[in-house]
């Protein structure tokens, strides 16, 4: 199965979106005529494959790199980087190209920017004295179709950037990428925005479409009726907490990226070991798109029942002669679905090597402990306690950010303690992280009282772990 | 039909094809004296009078363009009314002028004049240099002083021929130089191939093959030199025919589609040849031998040779067609047909459309012409009308096509109208014809009818008209002021009408120089709110340009499009402005280019970047922005603007930035003897924070830090091991204890206050690592441990030490926490036994089970199902 998923059951025909993007793509690989050498920034690469075989770029004479700050090592004698407008980004296309220019070596290069060109970008490709040597493109790419029902902007930072830095560039891509849409589903009645970015983004969007209005002459009634944006802040509630479905017990323990999770080939039944392979999660496979969302626990007995009535059915057709021909037919199409079970089957199992640890179990009750805001000390005291164990940072800054959430702060000499005990633990490094945590208001000093308690009843926005069937 | 007829009889048979000439213009208003004196008096306007072709060199654009003359000083003219000074004149086809200016005196001698496809005047003055101008006003573009186009040295201009794009010279020593690109401001001349002309030979005539019809792209030049012709490009020298045996040819035209070449020979023949001059298509003996004054194509079925008061015109059979005129006669030909212009008229000459043949011609019965002569029936009340209709029943759609084709031919305006009417009363008939094509040609009559009328002066035919486009006639307009029809049109055809609108602005601000800013913007403002979406930005630039900065800040405020009015802002200086209205815009990038220009500008004035932080600082977005990017690449600047706007904690943390690039240095920490710069620097950081009260909690740990720094440098050189720098207190703890240094980790752990229960944890673990289960069971034992013992059986167990384990565990006071340790032990019965104790034991004993259920649940299933290895 590939990992472009298939998006034929989608709402809207995000096929043609792609195909767009694609088009864009091939075009520029094309307009540059001869061997050349693809040079993308890392997370690019991903987002890419989400849209195109990247064997098909290797038919128009083009080799792959992924843009690193190490000389770049090809034999073409043309280069093309294409790279997200990042400022980091633009030191590295600067080193290889001074590095190849000290080597002697005479290359044509091209630069195109996804999704835009940036000032600031090509400032630096300037002091760098390089910018002359580029000749620049830009690549619009500023949504994937990650699913049928998914569209992904792929702002990793966003939050970073907007709570932390006050750069809001993001902002605007996502008003753009909207407005985008637009031209090819009409002009979206209804914009519904929570939040201050949201709020943000939707007066642009508005501001868009008086400044490039979008035709709607040939267009029929606009397919998207609603837009709803919210920002992350709104909820950071929920992030902090450990994912139980299955979805998000793959994400938590093997990191889905692009809609795919890499896994070692042992796990997945395979022989050799050592190698990984990728597996990719999309609502192509029916059975994936039936259990994504349930419960490991659930999800378990699900793909049991699934095997043992294709067992059953086996066992049917082997012992008796009697099945017509359509009955048949039938138990085939049945088989077919037995490579997903199989593979969900894999999947679930290792999932639950890790969901069974005590450990794991620990952590989801004290996560419950802390949203239920009830026992101050003993949240407090585990997250003590783990950060003198030297657990990782990543785990102990999650329950201490949700701690922190839920409690309306901490009090001034638990706040500056565990701070102390973190720096301690794990080194004065962590200094900005924690000035910048504490920035955007995730840990901070306790002010007032929390209103989580209040909320969380009122609007019931706590589900009992305690029983897994309920969701 | 009697009414048919006298159409027919103007027409010129020329073997079995028609011809006619149709009179456009007459007579010209240079030509009337009345009128001459009326324009002459007309301020402006004064020595624009009478036009006599035979004393001025004279150049008129394709497509109805413009007619353009200066007095040619070569010959003798008798000066009537006319001042002596020479003038640049330009006419309309109609022959009204448009435009006069004085010719530059003092150049050198003017060798002929030409339109560029732009409808741009060029004049190639006879050393080979060229004057442009631009029209409606001829004013002289980028300079005026004239642009050479041939190498120093070559003797100046033999001969040229000028095409739409470009212009090919003949040098007098017999060299040929071909410029393609002469509308650009710079143009590149380029010599071609030598053509190889002896000494004692002479170039008897050229012509040139257009880039567009020549393979590769660049023009062919062909010169006749002696009795061969030769084809010239940038490669090289091909000679042509030889095996025609044609003999020196006197003069040449090519085709419009470049596939033939017209040839007049010397002995008087007339040859048509394909270009590669592979056969002679056909031949003519003309009665002279004398070359003739002018030649050229009419369409593509025959040429037109003419000398001093003859024309003629030579078709491929048959006997040729000729024409007397008593005055001189200016040949210029169209992609139909070709205009003769005359002193005193102007002249369409072309071969008689298909469908007008058969409307009309002598003792035509086709549908066409039966269907015209219901009309007039019908017209009459005769009831012959239905009689004719019932002849044609069956082929009525194609006599309506032949009707609506014909009017569009016409330049009669009342035969325009007969022949629509008589298409209409077949479309009464006939449900199934198209009526939008006979709108379509009602549009494009209107339209044609408008442009041809003598006031604006552009004699197009339908073929003319769908060769040059819609939008490029509303262009010719626009530059010839025709605003107002432009405007009409363009709205009439349902086009764009931005591009009138927008150069009507910009026109408006040049002329109007007089007028105060607030009242121009006024009449600017009502006419451009006519186009939405319309660029404000593009009419302020202008304004801008013309020196009238005010009104282009007034313009640009109605801009709405953000992206183009920031860089306007700039340009005429409104940095602040410009900064607002990019951080309202919301797009970053747009801050960004503000944020360069000003930041650009400070560093050229050398004025105090206080001043640009003070601009930043204001605005948060602009500020975070410079952050973001200074971070990047400016450091320094940083820290500077961090400083002098209070910032302290920033720069603090910038500078615990570079002391964190130190350490990542090896050369800087390694070996350097207390890792002194790296100290200094958290020291200073510790400073900063000090400034401030908020930032207590960040001093203090800038302060521990740099102690650990010392610290752990002493510890390095104590133990000559350099494992300690870049780790954490109780990293470092940890490591003394490895190492066996337990007094090093106590004195460690009181220096930096850690708390016991931190300490029971660190150690056991550090124990547990090395094995040294005896040290553990002592520290055990040392006193009651202030966090119980868990940290002693965490170790054990994540050693994998059962044994050592089980002497820790009956310690644990929380029954759960026994039960999960022996769980973990995979001690079933003892993790229940623990339980039942709990009083949470229900929750315990089922988590318990469901956590030992599961596995095997799975690996059952797995087993069962064995189908490895498909996924």
């Amino acid at each position: 199965m590939a990992q472009i998923p298939n998006l034929d059951n989608a709402a809207l025909n995000l096929t043609a979106l792609r195909e767009q993007s694609q088009k864009e793509l091939l075009s520029i690989i094309k307009s540059i005529r001869g061997k050349k050498c693809l040079v993308i920034d890392p997370k690019l690469a991903g987002t890419l494959s989400l849209i195109l075989q990247t064997s098909a770029l290797k038919e128009y004479g083009t080799e792959l790199r992924i843009l690193s700050a190490d000389p770049l090592q090809t034999e073409c004698p043309k280069v093309v980087y294409l790279v997200r407008s990042q400022l980091n980004f633009m030191k590295f296309v600067a080193n290889q190209i001074k590095n190849d220019e000290s080597k002697g070596l005479q290359r044509e290069y091209h630069l195109y920017f996804v999704p835009r060109r940036i000032v600031a970008c090509e400032k630096i490709l300037e002091e760098e004295k390089v910018h002359q040597k580029l000749t620049i493109g830009e690549y619009p790419l500023y949504l994937v179709p990650l699913d049928e029902d998914v569209l992904s902007l792929e702002l990793d930072y966003s939050l970073q950037e907007c709570l932390i830095e006050g750069d809001t560039s993001s902002v605007w891509h996502v008003a753009k990428a909207i407005h985008k849409l637009e031209f090819a589903f009409g002009v979206i009645p209804n914009i519904r925005a929570k939040g201050v970015a949201s709020t943000k983004a939707a007066e642009l969007l508005n501001h868009m479409q008086l400044e490039d209005p979008v035709s709607m002459d040939n267009m029929g009634i606009p397919e998207i009726d609603t837009v709803i944006l919210l920002d992350r802040e709104v909820d950071m509630v929920t992030p902090m907490c450990s994912q139980l479905t299955y979805e998000g017990l793959l994400d938590e323990m093997l990191e889905i990226h692009n809609g795919s999770v890499e896994v070692d080939a042992s796990i997945m039944g395979a022989q050799q070991d050592g190698k990984k392979v990728k597996v990719p999660l999309n609502s192509s496979d029916k059975l994936y798109k039936e259990i994504r969302d349930l419960n490991l626990h659930v999800v378990v007995q699900v793909v049991r029942q699934k095997a043992t009535s294709i067992q059953q059915d086996y066992a049917e057709v082997k012992s008796t002669n009697t099945q017509s021909v359509s009955e048949l037919k039938d138990f085939v199409k049945r088989l077919h679905s037995l490579p997903e079970i199989a593979r969900h089957v894999n999947l679930a199992q290792h999932l639950q090597s890790f969901a069974a640890k005590p450990a794991f179990h620990a952590r989801v009750e004290i996560e419950q402990i802390i949203l239920e805001a009830q026992t101050y000390e003993t949240c407090y005291e585990y997250i003590e306690e783990i950060i003198q164990k030297q657990e990782p940072i990543e785990t102990v800054l999650r329950l201490l950010v949700l701690f922190s959430l839920t409690n309306g702060g901490l009090p001034k000499k638990n706040f500056d303690y565990l701070r102390r005990e973190i720096l301690h633990s794990y080194g004065f490094e962590h200094m900005p992280l924690l000035y910048n945590l504490e920035k955007a208001g995730l840990v901070k000093r306790q002010e007032s009282r929390t209103n989580w308690p209040v909320i969380s009843r009122a609007l019931q926005l706590i589900v009992d772990i305690k029983d897994p069937e309920k969701y | 039909m009697s009414s048919s007829v006298s159409v027919a009889a103007e027409w010129d048979l020329l073997s079995d094809r028609f011809y006619r000439r149709i009179t456009i213009y007459s007579p010209l208003p240079w030509s009337s004296p009345a009128t001459t004196t009326a324009s002459s008096s007309g301020g402006g306007s004064s020595g624009v009078g009478r036009l006599d072709l035979s004393t001025h060199i004279v150049a008129a654009a394709p497509f109805g363009g413009p007619i353009a003359a200066v007095r040619d000083d070569s010959k003798i003219v008798q000066l009537h009314s006319e001042p002596s000074r020479r003038r640049l004149l330009l006419f309309s086809s109609s022959g009204h002028p448009l435009a006069s200016s004085p010719w530059t005196p003092h150049l050198p001698r003017l060798h002929s004049l030409a339109f560029s496809s732009s409808l741009n005047l060029l004049a190639l003055l006879s050393d080979g240099s060229l004057l442009r101008f631009r029209l409606p006003d001829l004013n002289p573009i980028t300079s005026s002083s004239p642009v050479p186009l041939l190498p120093p040295a070559s003797g100046g201009v033999a001969d040229a021929v000028f095409w739409g794009g470009g212009v090919a010279i003949l040098t007098e020593d017999n060299r040929v130089v071909v410029t393609t690109d002469i509308e650009v401001d710079d143009p590149h001349p380029r010599e071609l191939a030598d053509p190889g002309v002896a000494e004692d030979e002479q170039v008897l005539c050229m012509a040139v093959v257009e880039p567009q019809f020549v393979m590769s792209g660049s023009p062919e030049v062909l010169l006749a030199v002696g009795d061969r012709v030769v084809a010239v490009d940038e490669d090289g020298v091909q000679v042509l025919g030889e095996a025609l045996e044609i003999g020196p040819v006197q003069k040449m035209a090519v085709s419009p589609n470049g596939k033939l070449l017209a040839a007049f020979a010397h002995d008087g023949r007339l040859l048509v040849i394909p270009t590669d001059f592979s056969r002679i298509i056909f031949e003519y003996e003309c009665d002279s031998a004398l070359p003739p004054d002018q030649i050229a194509w009419c369409g593509l079925d025959s040429v037109l040779l003419y000398w001093s008061e003859v024309l003629l015109m030579v078709g491929p059979n048959g006997d040729p067609v000729q024409y007397n005129y008593d005055e001189p006669v200016m040949l210029i030909p169209e992609c139909d047909g070709v205009r003769i212009l005359t002193n005193s008229s102007m002249e369409f000459l072309h071969r008689v459309p298909d469908s007008t043949t058969l409307i009309f011609g002598i003792g035509s019965m086709s549908p066409a012409a039966l269907l015209y002569d219901a009309r007039d029936h019908y017209d009459k009340q005769s009831a012959k009308a239905y009689d004719n209709y019932q002849l044609i029943s069956s082929s009525l759609p194609e006599a309506i096509e032949a009707c609506i084709d014909a009017a569009g031919y016409e330049f009669d305006v009342s035969r325009q109208h007969t022949l629509l009417r008589a298409a209409t009363y077949g479309l009464a008939f006939c449900s199934r014809f198209p009526h939008g094509r006979f709108q379509e040609m009602c549009k494009i009559l209107r339209v044609l009818n408008a442009v041809r009328d003598p006031e604006i002066g552009m004699p197009l035919t339908v073929k003319q008209y769908k060769l040059l486009t819609a939008t490029v006639l509303i262009g010719r307009l626009i530059n010839a002021n025709q605003h107002l029809l432009a405007l009409r049109i363009s709205e009439y055809l349902n086009l764009n009408p931005e591009v009138v609108i927008m150069h009507w602005a910009c026109e408006k601000i040049t002329a109007s120089a007089a007028i105060p800013d607030v009242v121009l913007l006024e009449g600017l403002l009502d006419k451009l709110r006519l186009c939405k979406g319309i660029s404000y930005a593009a009419v302020a630039a202008h304004a801008d340009n013309s020196g009238r900065r005010k009104l282009a800040a007034m313009l640009v405020d109605h801009e709405s499009q953000s992206s183009k009015q920031i860089p306007l802002l700039l340009s005429i200086d409104e940095q602040d402005k410009a900064l607002q209205k990019s951080i309202d815009s919301g797009d970053t990038d747009l801050v960004y280019l503000v944020l360069f220009h000003i930041w650009q500008k400070i560093s050229v004035e050398k004025s105090a970047p206080l001043d640009f932080f003070g601009v930043i600082n204001a605005r948060p977005l602009a500020r975070d922005l410079f952050i973001a990017y200074a971070r990047h690449s400016k450091h320094e600047a940083l820290k500077d603007f961090f400083l002098s706007t209070g910032r302290l904690q920033d720069a603090g943390f910038l500078l615990l930035k570079e002391s964190r690039e130190l350490e990542r240095n090896p050369m800087a920490s390694k070996g350097s003897p207390l890792h002194g710069p790296q100290v200094r620097l958290v020291e200073q950081a510790h400073r900063l924070f000090a400034e401030t009260k908020e930032h207590l909690f960040e001093s203090k740990s800038a302060e521990e830090h740099a102690k650990l720094l010392r610290v752990q440098h002493q510890l390095e050189v104590s133990t000559k091991q350099a494992i300690f720098v870049g780790s954490s207190v109780s990293d470092t703890i940890k490591t003394c204890i490895v190492m066996g240094n337990e007094r090093a980790a106590v004195k460690v752990k009181s220096e930096f206050k850690v708390p016991d229960k931190r300490w029971y944890w660190l150690k056991s673990c550090a124990l547990a690592t090395v094995g040294n289960w005896d040290a553990l069971e002592t520290f055990s034992r040392e006193k009651r441990p202030p966090g119980g013992y868990k940290p002693f059986v965490e170790a054990c167990i994540d050693a994998g030490q059962k044994t050592e384990a089980l002497k820790y565990i009956p310690k644990l006071t929380d029954p759960g926490e026994r039960s999960e340790a022996y769980a973990r032990l995979n001690m079933t019965e003892e993790a229940k036994k623990a339980a039942s104790e709990a009083n949470n034991g229900d929750e315990l004993f089922g988590r318990l089970k469901s956590t030992l259920a599961q596995n095997t649940l799975i690996d059952t299933l797995r087993d069962r199902l064995s189908f490895q290895g498909t996924y």
